[in-house]
């Protein structure tokens, strides 16, 4: 039996898979998954006055200050950027270091009025978070972080369904969002304020470091598995929400820290994705590279055919020769173009078929006009001319 | 002239970081004529547009479409940016990038709906994309994309189509089909504006021709105006183009 306070751990922490996993879809697609880093170090000021005024690390107030200060972490970062000096990341790498220390020197200076470290800020400790209950004239309604998350979670659920369309829109093609009247600004600061609120929000529970890891592993790990955005973003909360409740397993068994198992667990995830996806993965675009690099000598095997009708060109044994390959690779392409009966070895004389005649002609003309439409049969049995 | 102003560009200045890109271009373009701007790498070509659609805000000057401002005539523009513009491995089918033509005339959170499906679908057939409509962005060869690009321009029924380098990176056939259906629009009587880079085509292709770099040098009919006189003022160089009458 599971108490209930490990269910609730998990279940804040699936929540807080979910929450990043949005606006970290839409991070990654628009390349900005840096600029998450920078919001979850830089709200530490933020935190830190928030903290002074309201001394409740859960309070909306804290948490709608602290998000201003991510806020202002982007729109400093654009403003450094603008002046055309430097780059984005060196514009991300001058401003988080020195909101965060400002947040360092803060707690520091003020050390006995404030219950706060900066360890704690960073890591988070998920095994704390069903102690700070939200009780309402004693009734007990579980947990504070589980409520913070869940609000935040349905304004983000909610936004994202209003405007799915805009914000696709406008990541994919930002001119023609503006041209179309949906300001590519508006989305943008919008993201970004989702980002910091939902960073903000989970902080306390998970930790910064975990919520920079929630938003981009599982976004990452999705991109390399589907070509549809709404799949994206189902895979990311599906890997986000695995993670979450396998890693939290991990860290009982092991009896470690929930927030670095998780952390763990989508490192892993992510590479094993990252090596085994079916079209992206690594393993997959090698093997694609070597098919191609079999087809194109296909491809020179056929032609070399079809230009010669000298018997010696084209016996099995002289091809070798002829073509000056090794014999790994012309047994390759022997077997290759007489599976796909392009060719006839007759007395070891190899000649074209009618079929690897036309097909030698339609690949060569292929290549010279690059006059894709008419080859579209040919696309699947080759990778030659996919993409 | 009695034709009609459908774009009319006064003072404008545009700049990035306090540095003009564009300056004090005045420019009337009439209704129903395909032009063509033409200009060096960096004359500003792609500037002028973007600030004409009101994507970038300029330093000076206003633009007004058939005599109003941007924001309030935008149901009669299409714009095709620059292919480069935007990133081809985003998760989405060329159907769906087809369907994005219709976002504008759907307005804030409403979402596409059959018949905005049917006329993206309509649009691909027009320009012979249709077998590839469920295809994965990426796995289309450049002048598939541009064609899909145009085919969501064609989805905005505009008056005016504004097109950034529509022929870049394309074969020959799809060169031949896209300027077809730029002189089909012209001939149902809208405005087609086109960055244009092989000035060879420029007389074959266009009727009217604005030569830009950072200041307008000259625009009006090709007839008139395409020599080598405007060509040396905006290319810097002595240029000589022959003309195939
Ligand atoms: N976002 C930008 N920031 C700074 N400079 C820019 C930006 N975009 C374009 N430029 C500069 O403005 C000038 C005009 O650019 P552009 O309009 O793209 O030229 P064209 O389309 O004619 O090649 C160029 O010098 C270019 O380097
Ligand atoms: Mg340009």
């Amino acid at each position: 039996m599971m108490s209930s306070a490990q269910i609730e751990i998990q279940l804040i922490a699936s929540l807080a898979a979910i929450a990043c996993a949005i606006p970290g879809t839409f991070l990654v697609l628009r390349k900005m998954a840096m600029i998450s880093d920078a919001i979850s170090h830089s709200i530490l000021p933020g935190i830190v006055i928030g903290f002074f005024i309201t001394h409740d690390l859960n309070s909306p107030l804290l948490i709608l200050l602290a998000a201003a200060t991510g806020i202002i972490t982007v729109i400093l970062v654009e403003y450094i950027q603008k002046t055309g000096l430097v780059k984005e990341d060196t514009a991300i790498g001058l401003v988080f270091p020195a909101l965060f220390s400002i947040g360092v020197i803060l707690i520091a200076k003020n050390a006995n009025d404030v219950h706060l470290d900066v360890d704690a800020v960073l890591l988070g400790e998920l095994a704390f978070a069903p102690f700070d209950r939200f009780i309402i004239s004693d009734i007990d309604l579980g947990p504070k972080s589980l409520w913070v998350i869940g609000s935040i979670l349905i304004v983000t659920i909610g936004l994202l369904f209003a405007f799915f369309k805009e914000l696709k829109v406008s990541t994919f093609d930002a001119g023609l969002a503006a041209s179309l009247g949906f300001s590519p600004a508006i989305m943008h600061y919008g993201l970004m304020s989702i980002a910091s609120v939902t960073t903000v929000g989970a902080f306390d529970a998970v930790g910064a470091i975990l919520v920079v890891a929630l938003m981009i592993a599982p976004a990452a790990t999705a991109y390399l598995l589907t070509n549809n955005l709404k799949r994206m973003l189902l895979y990311a909360i599906g890997f986000g929400v695995f993670c979450a409740i396998s890693g939290y397993w991990v860290a009982h068994w092991l009896d470690a820290s929930i927030a670095g198992s998780i952390t763990t667990m989508l490192g892993i995830i992510f590479l094993l994705v990252y090596l085994f996806a079916p079209n992206k993965g690594i393993i997959a675009v090698l093997y694609r590279e070597k098919q191609q690099r079999t087809e194109v000598s296909l491809l020179t095997f056929l032609l070399h055919l079809k230009n010669h009708n000298e018997e010696e060109e084209r016996h099995v044994n002289h091809l070798n020769e002829h073509i000056n390959w090794q014999k790994v690779r012309s047994k390759t392409v022997l077997e290759l173009a007489l599976k796909n009966n392009m060719i006839v070895v007759d007395n070891n004389i190899v000649s074209l078929t009618e079929k690897g005649n036309d097909f030698t002609s339609q690949a060569i003309d292929y290549i010279i006009t690059n006059e894709d439409a008419e080859i579209e049969h040919m696309k699947d049995d080759f990778f030659l001319f996919r993409g | 002239m009695a034709q009609k102003i459908a774009v009319k560009v006064d003072d404008l200045t545009v700049a990035y970081n306090y540095k003009p890109v564009l300056w004090d271009i005045d420019l009337e373009i009439p209704e129903g004529v395909l032009m063509a701007i033409v200009g060096p790498n960096g004359a500003g070509k792609s500037t002028l547009i973007k600030s004409i659609l009101g994507i970038l805000k300029p330093i000076a000057g206003s633009v007004s479409i058939y005599d109003k401002p941007y924001e309030k005539q935008r149901q009669l523009v299409a714009y095709v940016p620059q292919k480069g513009s935007v990133d081809w491995d985003f998760p989405t089918t060329a159907l769906d990038v087809v369907m994005m033509g219709t976002y504008g005339s759907l307005g804030w959170i409403k979402r596409p709906k059959q018949k905005e499906k049917k006329q993206a679908l309509e649009a691909l057939e027009k320009v012979g994309m249709l077998p590839f409509k469920n295809r994965q962005i990426s796995q289309l060869s450049g002048g598939q994309q541009q064609r899909i690009f145009l085919a969501r321009a064609l989805v905005q029924n505009a008056s005016i189509y504004f097109m950034d380098e529509p022929f870049q990176g394309v074969d020959a056939t799809t060169e031949i089909a896209i300027i077809n259906i730029l002189k089909e629009l012209r001939k149902a009587g809208k405005t087609v504006i086109v960055v244009h880079h092989d000035l060879q085509t420029v007389p074959e292709y266009f009727d009217w021709v604005t030569f830009l770099n950072v200041k307008k040098i000259a625009t009006g009919p090709v007839k008139d105006i395409f020599n080598d006189d405007n060509l040396t003022k905006t290319y810097g160089i002595n240029y000589k183009v022959s003309i195939q009458e």
